[in-house]
């Protein structure tokens, strides 16, 4: 039998293998190598490098950027014949791409910069990029997707090359997210993004206040961060905001500044009211009464700083003395209550003493008067008719104490009515025993009889 | 009909698996498997040299009468399921993009495939011994106008599908040689 050849080397077939290489090496030579590319190059444009303002404008030179295995050359090195800037940051570890070459030695330009992906495509692949944004003084934490959702690349943000970045930029994605808060910020805070804000976001609305000196608490909280630090534009001018309450509350004030800047004395975040102020620490302490009253029944027409502490100032209306004992209450009565009272009359010109001692005070100060009442006995208590009018004008207390009238103590020579100088054995008999009438008159049969007039009979 | 077309029903099978395989990456790394990734590079060479079993095995078989690897119906099988299932595999490697000679080849790679199953057909229409082996007089000899008319068919048949597979396989090697130089050595 005929021995057949191999079945693909026939003779159409080793033509058509011919054929099939030379179309491929004629489309080479026509168009290079655009045959092997697995898809456009980006056509993005930027700079002008040579001839060329992008990758697409290079498709078809393979060897521009490619370079063959043999050869000694990288593909990075073809990289920065064009991208001298990347070369000259490839060499400071404090660039971006020299962060990146001094993390990853051996990395290639096209680890994070792909291509052939499409001309729209992005140029840098940034779940490749082994970086902290944060190294450059911003964080990309907070910015994973921008408002539509779609990942960020650098050119979103660097539209003008890496290196560059108009804030604008901010203020035009974010108020797509919230145009109305963004303005209101932008007002009380400008438009230079970065002078306060790193991307983490340190210093947004998460931003814990509790780890500085002015902690928020109560209507604080809810605050913008614009309502206390309007018109800072740096952090520095954050920080320096005035942490005195009177700083942001002077026109609040409805003290009119009677009581100072120190509103946190009474006053809490919670609110302006209830308030809590400590009267002990003023000059005038509230004590009995006095606690139970609003503030207001004092301290009538908002004023809280000059008002007099005496008594008098308030209660002059409600003085049952009409004035009699002086502006000082205090000395009698107490803030309990104006009753009971307790008057000292030891300090007086008339101390009290004996049966002085238990009578009410109305008994001698009728009619309510308590001043110019005569010290003398006689203006309260008139001469007795027992008396028989022989002591006018002594003082009643030669011969009595405020004790009691009776017995009394009569140490004056005694008129000689029965013939002695002194009544001779009648010392210790008392008035009375023979002044059985009164002082006139004189009953001597009380004790002594016709039939002993010497020595007393039965009488006492 | 499972003995029937049994290389069918296992290129479907295999395809399914494979085809299993292939979503179980998308649903993982939530993308399609780049050409020049790992998964696509195995894929894309595990096919084609499928392929390349498949242009060569069968062929080689034939022009062995006297060897004793299997019968020509097994062999025909095994041409069958790797002429399936390998370009099968290098479409998947192709990631979905068909530019410039790597799309070319995917083309004809889909050309040839076709055409496999139009000379499937034909050689089905020759009358055969159970190995598989053309049927001589005189158990054809009432067939031998079917014969001769089905054979006249799949010479034609040949004299189009092997420069097709020419071209396929000389554009898969320039592909080849074009994917190492641009991007697998690329440093």
């Amino acid at each position: 039998m005929e021995k057949k050849p191999f079945g693909c080397l026939t003779v159409p077939g080793l033509i058509t293998a011919v054929l099939t290489g030379l179309v491929v090496l004629a489309v080479g030579l026509l168009r290079g190598g655009v045959l092997f590319s697995p898809g456009p190059l980006n056509a993005q444009a930027g700079a002008l490098i040579g001839s060329v303002t992008s990758h697409a404008d290079l498709s078809g030179r393979c060897t521009a950027c490619h370079a063959f295995f043999w050869q000694r050359a990288a593909m990075a090195d073809r990289c920065v014949l064009c991208h001298t800037d990347v070369d000259v940051q490839l060499q400071d570890p404090s660039t971006l791409h020299g962060d990146q070459f001094s993390k990853k030695p051996g990395i290639s330009c096209r680890y994070c910069h792909p291509d052939h992906l499409g001309v729209n495509a992005p140029l840098t692949d940034m779940t490749r990029v082994d970086i902290s944004h944060q190294t450059f003084g911003y964080s990309l934490a907070a910015h994973q997707h921008q408002a539509d959702g779609s990942p960020f690349a650098c050119k979103t943000c660097h539209v003008n090359g890496y290196t560059t970045f108009d804030q604008t930029i901010c203020t035009t994605c974010h108020q797509q997210i919230d145009l109305i808060y963004t303005q209101a910020h932008l007002k009380a805070f400008g438009e230079s993004c970065l002078a306060c804000h790193d991307g983490i976001d340190t210093y947004n609305h998460n931003f814990d206040h509790g780890k500085v000196a002015f902690q928020l608490t109560g209507k604080h909280v809810p605050l913008d961060c614009g309502a206390c630090h309007s018109g800072a534009r740096t952090i520095a001018d954050l920080k320096a905001t005035p942490q005195a309450c009177s700083s942001c509350h002077a026109k609040d004030d409805a003290h009119q500044g009677q009581f100072g800047t120190s509103c946190g004395t009474c006053h809490s975040p919670d609110g302006w009211l209830p308030a809590s102020f400590d009267h002990s620490k003023t000059k005038f302490p509230l004590t009995g009464a006095h606690l139970k009253l609003d503030c207001i029944q004092c301290h009538t027409n908002a004023d809280f700083a000059s008002l007099p502490a005496d008594c008098f100032s308030c209660h002059a209306k409600d003085d049952a003395h009409k004035g009699q004992f002086g502006t000082s209450c205090g000395t009698c009565h107490s803030a309990d209550a104006w009753l009971p009272a307790s008057f000292d009359h030891s300090v007086t010109k008339f101390p009290l003493t004996g049966a002085h001692v238990s009578l009410d005070c109305a008994q001698c100060h009728k009619n309510g008067v308590f001043t110019n009442l005569p010290a003398d006995c006689a203006s309260c208590h008139p001469d007795p008719s027992f008396h028989a009018g022989l002591f006018a004008g002594i003082r009643c207390d030669r011969c009595h104490n405020t004790t009691i009238w009776s017995p009394a103590t009569f140490n004056q020579s005694h008129p000689n009515s029965c013939g002695q100088v002194t009544c001779i054995n009648h010392e210790n008999a008392t008035c009375r025993e023979c002044h059985t009438v009164n002082l006139s008159t004189a009953n001597c049969l009380k004790c002594h009889d016709s039939n002993n007039p010497v020595e007393g009979g039965g009488g006492d | 009909m499972l003995s029937k077309n049994k290389e069918l029903w296992l290129s479907l099978l295999a395809a399914l698996l494979i085809t299993a395989v292939y979503a179980f990456i998308v649903y993982w790394f939530k993308a399609i498997p780049a050409a020049a990734g790992f998964f696509g590079h195995m894929i894309g060479v595990i096919g084609f040299i499928f392929m390349l079993m498949t242009e060569t095995l069968y062929s080689l078989r034939k022009r062995s009468r006297k060897g004793r690897w299997g019968t020509m119906r097994s062999w025909l099988q095994f041409h069958i399921f790797t002429g399936l299932v390998g370009p099968y595999m290098v479409l998947l490697h192709t990631s979905w993009k068909f530019h410039g000679l790597a799309g070319a080849t995917t083309l004809l790679t889909i050309i040839i495939v076709i055409s496999g199953f139009i000379g499937r057909y034909i050689y089905t229409r020759i009358p055969r011994a159970l190995v598989g082996v053309e049927m001589t007089a005189p158990g054809a000899v009432n067939q031998a106008a079917v014969l001769v008319r089905a054979r006249r068919t799949l010479s034609i048949w040949h004299a189009v599908h092997i420069p097709i597979g020419m071209a396929l396989f000389v554009a898969a090697f320039i592909h080849i040689g074009a994917a190492l130089t641009y991007a697998t050595l690329l440093r």
